[in-house]
């Protein structure tokens, strides 16, 4: 019997099975006794209970290990931790994130982004090399807010689904990879600048963004990847007219 | 089988007339008001060179209520889009440290604000005691 | 099937298996390494670590000093010759990652800050915020992209080892994305795949912590050590479990009952200090904590949640907004969103949740397994430096400390170890496939795995919970096995090639199972307290004559596991009285008088 205390709640899901179906339709499932779920636990309760064969990613259910994006009523959230009892009455909708290709269900293709994140050497390259028996570097806390919010980027992507531009270009390098290149250019430990920003120059680098700032808006971890990007199209711009001052 | 077909979702075309896009379409459009201005001070421009008439047929047109409306409607919009160009400013620059934490870029914009509205005003100011 | 041929293959890229990789790199830039995950790199359970890691770096304190709280803590049953190199190591490696770019907490003047920790009588805890683990770990990933020799194998599904002729060889894979099976072949193999805490029901764990690792060395024969000592961590929110770091008490943090009080000065924490007193009330190790909220709960003296779970408070108010934000914001992050309160203005709710699984794998202080060619790193591994009881702090360290050495003692092996016969390999990996399929595809008698995994933690929780009863942990191992059998009959609701993770959940439990029977038999079978693992049937006191030893627990293909007792490596330090807060300086204090006397 159900419990009126209870109360149900709709989801409305995108579902493709690669091989059988032609394009991706919409499933819905009623879930009970969900108003204190996050979506990942209704997500999780629908596959235990009613679909086992839904399938998206997920792991740490803190909004730290960046695996569950996806789109919730259209906005690109981490669903552990979008609780449906902050949205709005009526059927949830959920899809995968978009501006990537959809694998299956709510799993998008994840390549791209992590080779764009290994392609702007997102390793410190010393100013200063140092043995280990020589201790640690000094950094001032203003040295590490300089770029500290970049760090914390999760590579949840979600700023990739938010970014039209992504959307027209898929090659463009885009707001997360931007986020994790100046984590390092702003880093006072690191002498690699001009390696990184030779690889952002040009359509795919950071010239594809027209400062819609959307990413930054959909951030869950406040890494503001619009700054990111923004400022370096001042360091591209001025390192193309530099460059010829330069002595190669 | 065993091979991974991933759907690509056609991108709509029409993003930028949806939220959250549009206050960024609007932005964009009201940069045109820039434009705006300058082709009406480039028609003064030439008008002068072409002589007293075509200037005092150019000061005729600024001072028709068509004009006018034009003015209004060209003043509002650059000032939205100075506005929202002093909201993207903190996104250009780099991080402002003070002491040990990054400055706010609310901060940021509502000083940069204030000092170009302050300019403006001392621009506007000197004009007019050049003008007497 | 596809196979790969290489000299070190890795499986697990959390902390350790990035450590030992770049370790691997490192000492031979020859050497070929295959790093397999189960999911990108950056999602390893690595990235939930809160609080930091331990590392002595003031001129005050010493690695004596570290030693003694380790083993103090691990309630005399750590291998003390590991954990006096253990410590030794902490520093440079914390070095280390502060020179691949790991944005550590600093002190005004640019030095490394420090932090106090549970257990810890000095403060020596090094942290980035209170995302110290994801810091460390997106260090590593992003560090081991600067060695083309480390081939990774991003969201590969390890389905099984690959043993011959007495010598692991490497594992069979399987890749969620396509379905496909592939064999990589190895001259050595690290097994770095992390904890099991997943067999619980209230965890902090993320869903991908369940034990694999340790389950296909175990079926080879390998023993899983210590298995009875799960650690409870005592500050997690109710019903999901989600953690909330010890660093709120090492930065001050209250820990209240319901009636306001705080009641740690009740179980021989006290004395209720305003100030944070190291080794006493809060800043107590995680065990004592955990007993005492079960103590107290049993008192009636906690609140019930909306989620029907008993709490207690732990109270930041008193640390301020500009504290919480600088050095808690995660925390704050999680109170605000998930449970919709300010810790700066609220109490927040917690208890007790599975943590961390202080057992595993056995390996010697070179992280060699007794089964020749594989080594183990990190939690999935008991080297033996956590005994009964993990110090917080303690675990991050070990993931690069003995990252960095199983990396470093594979290329060993590897350079003198015979070349990989693919043709007669081949075989095992086909049959491995053979049988993860024939899981996928069986027809079943209609039982959904769900309903096994949610028994299986129940169970778990009322037999090997903070407190344990032997009658208790019998029907945990009767039900255990009786949900081995009934996992013939899962039926499949997907019995497809691509993202099949409904397969993949099967899969892990049957890992989750063999598991968790190892901690449950081992459990019963440690007639003691120690530690984590307290008895109230008769064994409440710790029995270094029958029970100062390492318990193994040995795979038996449809039955229970043998459990047999090895040797505890005793150096230094004689096992004597745990005590904590005023008893525990007491007889610090009277021991330093013995020394000087």
């Amino acid at each position: 019997m159900p419990d009126p205390a209870k109360k149900t709640i709709e989801l409305r899901i995108l579902r493709y099975q690669p091989g059988v179906d032609a394009a991706p339709s919409f499933g819905t499932f009623e879930v009970a006794g969900a108003e204190n779920m996050s979506v990942l636990e209704a997500l999780q309760t629908i596959k235990d209970t009613l679909d086992g064969s839904l399938s998206f990613r997920w792991s740490c259910r803190m909004a730290v290990c960046g695996s569950c994006g996806m789109m919730i009523n259209g906005e690109p959230k981490l669903a552990c931790s979008t609780f449906l009892r902050d949205l709005p009455p009526g059927p949830v909708t959920v899809e995968p994130l978009n501006n990537f290709p959809i694998e299956r269900d709510l799993v998008i293709s994840v390549g791209g982004f992590v080779k764009k994140i290994e392609s702007i050497y997102p390793y410190i390259m010393p100013k200063e090399p140092k043995t280990v028996e020589q201790g640690p570097y000094r950094q001032t806390p203003a040295q590490l807010a300089a770029y500290e919010s970049f760090s914390d980027c999760i590579n949840c992507m979600l700023c990739y689904a938010a970014c039209p531009q992504f959307g027209e270009n898929p090659d463009f390098i885009g707001p997360g990879a931007m986020a994790l290149l100046q984590r390092y250019n702003g880093d006072s430990r690191d002498a690699g600048r001009q390696k990184r920003l030779d690889t952002i120059h040009g359509e795919n680098g950071v010239w594809s963004c027209t400062a819609v700032g959307i990413c930054s808006e959909v951030c869950p971890k406040s890494v503001d990847p619009a700054n990111a990007v923004n400022q370096n199209k001042t360091n591209s711009a001025f390192d193309f007219f530099l460059r010829f001052l330069r002595k190669e | 089988m065993n091979e991974s077909r991933p759907y690509r979702r056609p991108a709509p075309k029409d993003w930028w007339a949806k939220a959250p896009y549009r206050a960024y379409t609007v932005r964009e459009m009201s940069g045109l008001a820039v434009a705006g201005y300058g082709a009406v001070l480039f028609a003064g421009l030439y008008s002068l060179s072409q002589g007293p008439e075509s200037w005092a047929a150019y000061v005729r047109f600024l001072q028709s209520p068509v004009s006018l409306l034009l003015h209004a409607a060209l003043l509002a919009a650059v000032l939205y889009h100075v506005k929202t160009w002093f909201q993207i400013l903190p996104k250009t620059m780099p991080k402002l440290i003070l002491g040990r934490a990054p400055v706010a870029q609310r901060t940021i914009t509502r000083v940069a604000t204030i000092f170009a509205g302050a300019c403006s005003l001392a621009l506007v100011l000197i004009t007019l005691g050049v003008a007497r | 099937m596809e196979t790969f041929e290489t000299d070190i293959l890795i499986v697990g890229a959390g902390g350790a298996g990035l450590r030992a990789a770049i370790a691997a790199a490192e000492a031979d830039p020859a050497a070929r390494i295959a790093l397999v995950s189960k999911v990108l790199p950056m999602r390893s359970h690595t990235v939930a670590a809160e609080g930091g890691s331990a590392g002595v770096i003031q001129s005050h304190d010493s690695l004596d000093a570290h030693f003694n709280d380790t083993v103090h803590g691990g309630d005399w049953l750590c291998d003390q010759d590991v954990v006096e190199f253990f410590v030794s190591r902490c520093t440079p490696e914390l070095i280390q990652l502060e020179h691949w770019g790991c944005p550590w907490s600093r002190k005004p003047d640019g030095q490394i800050n420090v932090r106090a920790f549970g257990g810890m009588k000095i403060e020596r805890t090094w942290f980035a915020a209170d995302r110290s683990g994801f810091h460390i770990l997106h260090t590593l990933f992003q560090t081991s992209t600067k060695y083309p020799q480390i081939r990774r194998f991003d969201e590969a599904f390890c389905l099984d080892l690959i043993v011959d002729g007495g010598r692991a060889q490497g594992a069979t894979v399987m890749s969620p994305a396509t379905g496909a099976f592939s064999a990589i072949f190895a001259r050595a193999v690290i097994l770095a795949t992390g904890g099991a805490g997943r067999v619980f029901r209230q965890n902090t764990n993320g869903g991908i912590v369940t034990g694999d690792g340790m389950a296909m060395a175990y079926r080879h024969g390998v023993p899983l050590r210590d298995m009875e000592f799960v650690q409870y961590h005592p500050t997690c929110m109710p019903g999901s479990g989600v953690l909330f770091s010890e660093a709120c008490r090492g930065e001050g943090g209250y820990l209240v009952n319901k009636d306001g009080y705080r009641y740690l000065q009740d179980y021989g924490l006290g004395p209720a200090t305003t100030e944070p007193r190291n080794k006493a009330m809060e800043l107590g190790p995680r065990d004592r904590l955990s007993q005492a909220f079960w103590q107290e709960d049993r008192k009636g003296r906690t609140v019930t949640t909306p989620q029907g779970e008993s709490a207690v408070y732990l109270d930041l108010r008193h640390l301020g907004l500009a504290k919480l934000k600088e050095r808690l914001p995660l925390i704050r992050g999680l109170a605000m969103e998930f449970m919709g309160l300010d810790p700066a203005e609220a109490l927040i709710p917690v208890r007790p949740a599975v943590h961390y699984t202080m057992g595993g794998i056995v390996t010697d202080i070179h992280t060699a397994t007794p089964l020749a060619g594989l080594f183990a790193a990190g939690e999935c591994s008991s080297v033996g430096i956590h005994g009964a009881n993990r110090l917080g702090s303690n675990s991050l360290g070990e993931l690069t400390v003995f990252g960095r050495v199983a990396g470093e003692q594979a290329v060993k092996f590897a350079k003198d170890a015979p070349a990989v016969d693919a043709g007669r390999l081949v075989d095992q990996a086909k049959a491995s496939a053979a049988k993860a399929l024939a899981l996928r595809d069986q027809k079943g008698g209609g039982e959904r795995h769900s309903v096994l995994r949610k028994e299986m933690a129940a169970t778990m929780e009322k037999g090997c919970g903070i407190y344990r009863l032997g009658t208790e942990m019998q029907e945990t191992c009767d039900k255990l096995a009786e949900l081995k059998q009934r996992l013939g009959q899962v039926t499949l609701d997907d019995r497809s090639d691509i993202w099949n993770t409904d397969w993949i959940a099967a899969l892990e439990l049957d890992y989750q199972l063999d598991v968790a029977e190892a901690m449950a038999q081992s459990a019963l079978a440690r007639k003691e307290s120690r530690g984590a693992h307290q008895r109230l049937d008769g064994f409440e006191k710790r029995d270094d004559e029958n029970f100062l030893a390492h318990s193994l627990a040995h795979y038996r293909a449809g039955a229970a596991p043998d459990i047999t007792y090895g040797p505890v490596t005793i150096t230094k330090s004689k096992p004597g009285a745990r005590a904590y807060g005023a008893l525990g300086e007491q007889l610090e204090q009277a021991k330093k008088d013995g020394t000087h006397a």
